[in-house]
């Protein structure tokens, strides 16, 4: 698990969230800045993952796989499920639904990180 | 509503659908409820059953009313509207009654569930999202006989 880009991540989606919460408040509905604001988070998520596929691979597995493998599917499939959802809505609640899911994002990670390096 | 000034094209059908509008956030976040609880009390209950049954299905059973509520919300229709009407009331009883047996008693339930305590694990979402659920499907329904 790359430490950086977990912090990286985080901080982009938090970013992301503050973006589309403004938009929401300002009425605007999603549009292409923001769905490209998704693709970035969302490779950044893949290449996160990919590294500890990678690594996992390599022998190095925590405690809980199954319950890891099912946090990182949840991960890598929910910034293009809101994203499609939210730009399905052109109102301001496209943005609103992506703000949501980009404050939940640093919340699993956070999880995925205790799984991966249990602390004592 | 403001959607329906910022929406001005056709793509909206004539009776207002639950996923529109602020209805298009709620499924999102029930769809996020829907699987945090089923996938945590699946594992819980496949992993530590012994432990606390009862807590580890009724996170299921919780997961599931909120997976209904999903589909009743993102659905069109009439039938689709009493089926989400009918889970977000179960999920509303359930979280009130939980949250109290959990406040009050401490035997029954062991082992936290997304109701334990009103939900105060997750933020009391699970308090709000009922709330919230109601109100939009009761304003919908209103708009839809005017």
């Amino acid at each position: 698990m790359v430490d950086w880009l977990t912090m990286v991540i985080q901080m982009v989606s938090l970013a992301m969230a503050v973006w589309c919460l403004v938009s929401t408040f300002r009425d605007q509905p999603m549009l292409v800045p923001h769905l490209v604001g998704m693709g970035v988070l969302w490779l950044l998520v893949l290449g996160q993952v990919g590294a500890m596929i990678v690594a996992m691979v390599g022998g190095e597995s925590p405690d809980e796989t199954v319950m890891l493998v099912s946090y990182l599917a949840t991960v890598v499939l929910l910034p293009p499920a809101c994203a499609v959802w939210g730009f399905m809505e052109r109102s301001k609640w496209g943005p609103a639904v992506i703000a949501f899911a980009c404050l939940i994002l640093p919340v699993l990670l956070v999880r995925i990180e205790q799984l991966w390096s249990p602390v004592v | 509503m403001s959607d329906a000034e910022a929406a001005p094209t056709t793509t909206t059908p004539p009776d207002r659908t639950l996923r529109t509008g602020p209805g298009r956030l709620l499924v999102a976040v029930y769809a996020v409820f829907a699987l945090a609880a089923t996938a945590r009390g699946t594992y819980q209950l496949v992993t530590r059953f012994e432990e606390a049954p009862l807590a580890y299905a009724l996170s299921v059973f919780a997961g599931v009313v909120y997976l209904v509520a999903a589909i009743g919300l993102a659905r069109a229709g009439r039938t689709s509207r009493r089926v989400a009407l009918v889970s977000v009331s179960v999920e509303m009883v359930g979280v009130l009654v939980v949250g109290a047996l959990s406040e009050f008693t401490s035997g029954i339930f062991p082992e936290d569930t997304v109701w334990s305590h009103f939900g105060s694990g997750y933020l009391f979402i699970p308090l709000i999202l009922p709330i919230l659920g109601l109100w939009w499907i009761l304003k919908v329904h209103r708009a839809d006989q005017a």
